[in-house]
């Protein structure tokens, strides 16, 4: 009884002593402290309570800008995740051929954005008149080759790591491929699913923002950071900052939450 | 080991394929373009300018980089009575040349320099293309420009008039000599080729040495008021702020916040103290060019050195903006355009321009005959 009491004094510590700290930052930014640290002024660090406004005043432009940066990091994070889980199911089922794929996926993993965005800008030119629909494929295109980089190689260690003995035994039973799949390697590949979800969940929001940047068709949140910094106007381009933050906060919650009721489930 | 080498090199191969792909596609289109251009070319001769633009708006073909140089297609557009929408052009002439952009924006000492000539770097577009000119548009606004903070300039009066006079003196150096200028600035570390720097010299000499209605300038430097109040007034119609304090402080300035004709004026009259300060560095809108020229000439010659300065010029084009690099002290004096000291003073900077070295807009539409 005692030790679990004391567990529960850890656990509070560990969340309330970085909320403090954070508490801590907020007020030192917002009573101007924070910009006498780092010798800057209010127009390059505005104080909190500007930038909410900020955010307030552009609530609608905000949503624009918002639901074009969500439709890429979604399609572009679903196209990748299943593009990448086919391909370790490949390279499961082939594996002579299968991990020199996977090899390759994990290259276009080391390129980086910067180097993909004015590449597949190049490339969609040619797949639709408008603009924004050209330009959006475009972006997806990158989110999509950066997520089934991480997924592919998390998921291939899920379908072929397995518990040993476990593929011997299922053969003894005279299984076949599918079932082998279904039964076990599905099932063990769940918790590696989400492990690399962690990662491309974060990236493929990075990505969509920085992707922005090389857009043909103006539109986003992170082109909307560049469009403000690059007049020198840092309020406004703090505000699309927060809203950027917001976005990987708010997908990496929801991925904690899907994790914990898939991953106890299974194992 | 033997085939875990055979597949690194297989990704190897195929990354460089990739990239090559890309390079290969876009020369592709662009042979293609060449028979479609000729079958164009009796039909599209008729068009006025206005036509033009009207129907490169009406297809979505109308190119600019933003970031703050927008704001003169965003005028001419609404002259037209259009929709104040364009594609993003990359720091390439690329899309003009797939005809995915068919009017594309263009600096007169710059990409259109790239579009028209043959040298390396450049499309040889050669008299194939025409331009459509923000001054005889009526839209232009001012750039490359000269500016400082207030308080710099109210605590170093002298330093800021000598570092004017030794500027414009290495400006009408490089006017007159436009070559040797363009060789001076390709020896300081330049990012083009030298004959494009030569192009660039001769170009920008023409933007020094006349004003937006065509007449020649004869005091370089000068703040035209026409010119300036023009450039406020489109700024404060096309600069879109989303602070609204911001947006407020944009719409209250004049042109007495935005400029400071006096340090200009004394430094032409030759009434120059003792400098302040003598250790000074001065940063670029952009990497080493000819486009600022006179600055480059102006230290090589020893024309700082002459009125007692040391200077160090840095060059733009990196993370931090000029705007924010002498707002912040990191740097004296800057080079910008008008309008983006504009819109850094609406934001609550506190810059001021004192020497107005450009006397047109170089910006133009391109478009393939």
């Amino acid at each position: 009884m005692s030790t679990h009491k004391k567990i529960n004094t850890e656990a509070v510590k560990s969340v309330l002593y970085p909320v403090l700290f954070g508490v801590l930052i907020f007020l030192l930014w917002e009573f101007g402290v924070l910009n006498t640290i780092l010798h800057t002024d209010t127009n390059i660090l505005p104080p909190p309570s500007r930038i909410a406004s900020i955010v307030a005043e552009n609530s609608s432009k905000i949503a624009d800008n918002l639901s074009a940066t969500m439709t890429v990091i979604l399609i572009g994070l679903a196209a990748g995740s299943v593009l990448g889980y086919l391909a370790a199911m490949f390279a499961t089922r082939f594996p002579y051929f299968g991990s020199g794929a996977l090899t390759v996926l994990s290259v276009f993993n080391a390129i980086p954005i910067v180097a993909l965005a004015p590449v597949f800008n190049n490339w969609t030119k040619d797949v639709s008149s408008q603009a924004d629909v050209r330009s959006t494929v475009a972006k997806i295109l990158v989110v999509t080759v950066v997520c089934s980089a991480s997924m592919s190689i998390n998921a291939y260690r899920g379908l072929t790591e397995l518990k040993p003995f476990s593929l011997d035994l299922m053969k003894s039973y005279a299984a076949d491929n599918k079932t082998i799949f279904m039964k076990l390697r599905f099932r063990n590949s769940v918790p590696y699913i989400f492990t690399s979800l962690k990662v491309s969940v974060p990236t493929s929001v990075i990505t969509a923002l920085v992707s922005e940047y090389f857009a043909e068709y103006r539109a986003g949140i992170g082109r909307q950071i560049r469009d403000n910094i690059s007049i020198a106007q840092y309020s406004s381009g703090w505000a699309y900052i927060v809203v950027a933050c917001l976005i990987g906060i708010a997908m990496y919650i929801i991925l904690m939450i899907f994790e914990g009721i898939f991953v106890k489930r299974t194992s | 080991m033997k085939r875990r080498l055979l597949t690194t090199m297989t990704a190897f191969g195929l990354t460089a394929a990739m990239l090559a792909g890309c390079g290969s596609s876009s020369s592709g289109t662009a042979a293609k373009e060449d028979t479609a251009e000729t079958e164009q070319t009796e039909e599209a001769a008729e068009l006025t300018d206005e036509e033009r633009i009207k129907a490169a708006a009406a297809e979505g073909k109308i190119g600019n980089w933003g970031l703050g140089n927008e704001y003169e297609i965003l005028a001419l557009l609404t002259k037209y009575g259009l929709p104040t929408d364009y594609l993003v052009q990359d720091f390439t002439m690329d899309g003009f040349d797939d005809d995915s952009i068919t009017l594309a924006s263009a600096m007169t000492y710059n990409e259109l320099g790239l579009v028209v000539n043959d040298y390396d770097g450049g499309y040889g577009y050669g008299d194939s293309v025409d331009i459509i000119d923000m001054n005889d548009e009526g839209v232009a606004m001012l750039e490359d420009m000269l500016f400082c903070t207030k308080s710099f300039a109210e605590e170093n009066p002298n330093t800021v008039k000598a570092f004017i006079a030794a500027s414009i003196k290495g400006w009408e150096y490089a006017c007159e000599h436009p070559d040797e200028a363009a060789q001076i600035v390709y020896e300081a570390g330049s990012s083009v080729s030298s004959d494009h720097q030569a192009y660039m010299a001769s170009e920008v000499k023409k933007l020094v040495e006349t004003d937006m209605n065509g007449n020649s300038v004869s005091e370089i430097g000068k703040m035209d008021e026409t010119a300036m109040q023009q450039t406020l007034d489109l700024a404060k119609q096309y600069i879109q702020l989303d602070d609204s304090a911001a947006a407020d402080k944009l719409q209250s300035l004049t042109l007495d916040d935005i400029r400071d004709t006096a340090f200009y004026e004394a430094a032409m009259s030759g009434d120059i103290g003792t400098p302040e300060k003598t250790d000074i560095k001065i940063q670029m809108k952009w990497l080493p060019q000819a486009q600022f020229m006179g600055y480059y000439v102006a230290n090589a010659k020893g024309y700082y050195a002459e009125y007692g300065l040391n200077v160090e010029i840095i060059s733009g084009g990196g993370d931090i903006g000029e705007t924010t690099a002498v707002q912040n002290g990191t740097v004296d004096f800057g080079v910008t355009w008008v309008s983006n000291l504009i819109a850094a003073d609406a934001a609550g900077m506190d810059l001021v321009e004192v020497a107005q070295i450009y006397q047109r807009s170089g910006l133009v539409l391109v478009y393939k005959k």
